[in-house]
């Protein structure tokens, strides 16, 4: 025997009348606030101000650590000691381990134990102990909720609702949880537009950590271009995609003092995730790229790929090097940057070139897992390759336009 | 022996898991982070047992992939006993849960977490009378500071399969 719905909450409805007595609620200031952030009148300004307060709290945090710290420590003492003492100087060993000989700064001598350390440990750390931080506060507060009421209107012009918020912010961390927290999303055409569009459009917090220190005036630029991309495939991909885009109806927790040991406890598992995930992967990347260089394969490629790269995109030949070693790592890829020789603009259509061409590794593999349940992985990847090819050629094109009509490319 | 930790989403379901396992898993109190379960293992009077931490879901008819996971668990694991975890600040909606559990013939204990909240709110639960009418121990948690976690896990043991036609006309005698 069971009971039907119908029945179920008859039985439910007499349980509670006879057994729950509300008192009134009294208006606490918590609950003044919590009202105050769902409404859009003060919510908006309220989440504009959040935001940018954690974005600042970013940039310094990053920028104390890895300006005033790292990059001396790196610079004047690691790189000139691991100059002098390393042996074989002109053998290739020393050109994959330690780099240029003549380098006078960590960014650019590119060995793995020079600047393959200086990016991961110098730069990544800060920026992303920083960005975790900042994310394990948004959600232990209850606050992550409240930004996915305010976000929903918009997210509906593009198929989504608000609670797509959460996949992009945790991608802003980093594109793995991000995709993997797809997952929440009704639908499989949801799901599939949120992998595709995180994935090309959201740069993680290693990749701006590193924008950041490499060209703090052009990232906002950068951030702005993407952003714009994500909103116009999404209106795009919302209208081709076949499928549904349901309404959420949510309830929206009270907030909640954090609680610090969760947050610790957070905050260690996901660094200690990055030094076994991510700085092997750097380090390898540095490797692979120099042995690549070695053996010639680099100046074949951009020789191959050039007449893309400087007609239809507008930069050097060698921005090949980093969309290689993008595979592996964006932040070191961007990082890579520094050795090539280009004007500002450049410089941003390469980054953006780099964001956009292709999710890393660990994105990949994660949209591979993820799309089995989301249609099939084929599907998910054809479809996913057909998206990105036309992206990287339209957006990565328009930008070259755009800077002819400014007249900066 | 088997636990199987189940409830809506954002009701501290992982909070209550952390406290009887003491296993090092995080939490977070928006929708949709307890997507892949957890396992973990206490011993309570003695006898072993492994818990679950079964992803969130509103009733036992799936609507997302998350859903779909908490029931094929329930599902795979018919002799278990089953900590339903109910926010003790909206009894009613998590009872309808509770309720299908229990008609599946499932051993279930119910747990009103975030009791502290139901307090500052000015809500008083009947526990007494919860517990006779539904037939089932009912335990007022606060997992978050491990109130009650220990009196949650002691009647686990005790939990029975409740008889429906019994159940059914012990609410209507309310």
């Amino acid at each position: 025997m069971k009971f039907t719905t119908e029945e179920r909450w008859k039985l439910i409805d007499r349980i509670a009348r006879e057994t729950i007595e509300y008192g009134g609620e009294e208006t606490t200031t918590k609950s003044i606030l919590a009202e105050l952030t769902v409404k859009p009148a003060t919510g908006i300004p309220f989440a504009v101000a959040i935001l940018y307060g954690f974005w600042s709290f970013f940039g310094s945090f990053a920028g104390f650590f890895t300006d005033g710290f790292f990059v001396r420590i790196f610079d004047e003492y690691w790189l000139p000691w691991l100059q002098g003492v390393f042996p074989y100087e002109g053998s290739w060993l020393y050109y994959i381990l330690v780099g240029d000989p003549e380098a006078t700064n960590s960014f650019e001598a590119f060995g793995m134990l020079t600047s393959g350390l200086f990016v991961a440990i110098g730069i990544v750390l800060p920026a992303i102990i920083a960005f975790y931080f900042i994310i394990t506060l948004l959600e232990d507060s209850g606050y992550m909720p409240r930004l996915a009421v305010l976000v929903d209107t918009f997210l509906h012009k593009i198929g989504l609702h608000g609670f797509a918020v959460v996949p992009m912010i945790l991608s802003l961390g980093c594109n793995v949880p991000g995709v993997e927290s797809t997952r929440t999303l009704e639908t499989k055409k949801q799901r599939f537009m949120m992998m595709i569009l995180l994935s090309i459009f959201i740069p993680c917090g290693a990749q701006i950590g590193v924008m950041l220190s490499l060209i703090p005036e052009y990232t906002g630029y950068i951030m702005l271009y993407l952003m714009v991309g994500f909103f116009v495939f999404g209106f795009i991909l919302n209208r081709v995609i076949p499928g549904k885009s349901p309404e959420i109806i949510t309830d929206v927790p009270p907030f909640r003092a954090p609680e610090p040991q969760n947050v610790q406890r957070k905050m260690m598992t996901k660094i200690k995730g990055f030094f076994a995930d991510a700085i092997p992967f750097v380090l390898l990347g540095v490797g692979l790229v120099n042995v690549l260089y070695l053996g010639g394969v680099i100046d074949w490629l951009s020789d191959l790929f050039a007449p893309v790269f400087t007609t239809w995109f507008g930069v050097p030949k060698e921005t090949v090097i980093p969309l290689i070693s993008g595979f592996l790592r964006k932040d070191l890829a961007v990082a890579q940057l520094s050795a090539i020789d280009m004007t500002g603009f450049q410089l941003i259509t390469s980054v953006v070139l780099i964001s956009i061409y292709f999710p890393c590794i660990a994105t990949f593999s994660m949209i591979v897992k993820e799309g089995r349940k989301s249609g099939g992985v084929l599907r998910v990847l054809g479809g996913s390759l057909l998206v990105l090819g036309v992206v990287v050629f339209l957006w990565g094109g328009l930008l070259h336009l755009l800077g002819m009509l400014l007249g900066v490319a | 022996m088997k636990i199987l930790l189940m409830g809506h989403p954002n009701v501290g379901k992982s909070a209550v898991f952390n406290r009887l396992t003491g296993a090092n898993i995080t939490e977070s109190n928006y929708p949709g982070t307890t997507v892949d379960y957890t396992v973990g293992y206490t011993i309570i009077g003695g006898q072993e047992y492994e818990i679950i931490d079964v992803p969130g879901t509103f009733s036992t008819e799936p609507k997302d992939e998350a859903e779909q996971v908490a029931l094929d668990i329930l599902a795979d694991n018919e002799d278990a006993t089953v900590i339903s975890v109910l926010d003790a600040t909206k009894v009613e909606r998590g009872l309808y849960l509770s309720l299908e559990i229990i008609e599946e013939g499932f051993p279930v204990v119910i747990a009103l977490n975030m009791w502290d909240d139901a307090e500052k709110r000015n809500i008083h639960i009947d526990l007494e009378r919860l517990r006779k009418v539904l037939g089932v121990p009912v335990v007022p948690t606060v997992a978050i500071s491990g109130k009650g976690i220990s009196e949650l896990a002691g009647q686990v043991p005790r939990a029975e399969r409740v008889d429906l036609k019994e159940l059914k006309r012990r609410i209507e005698s309310l």
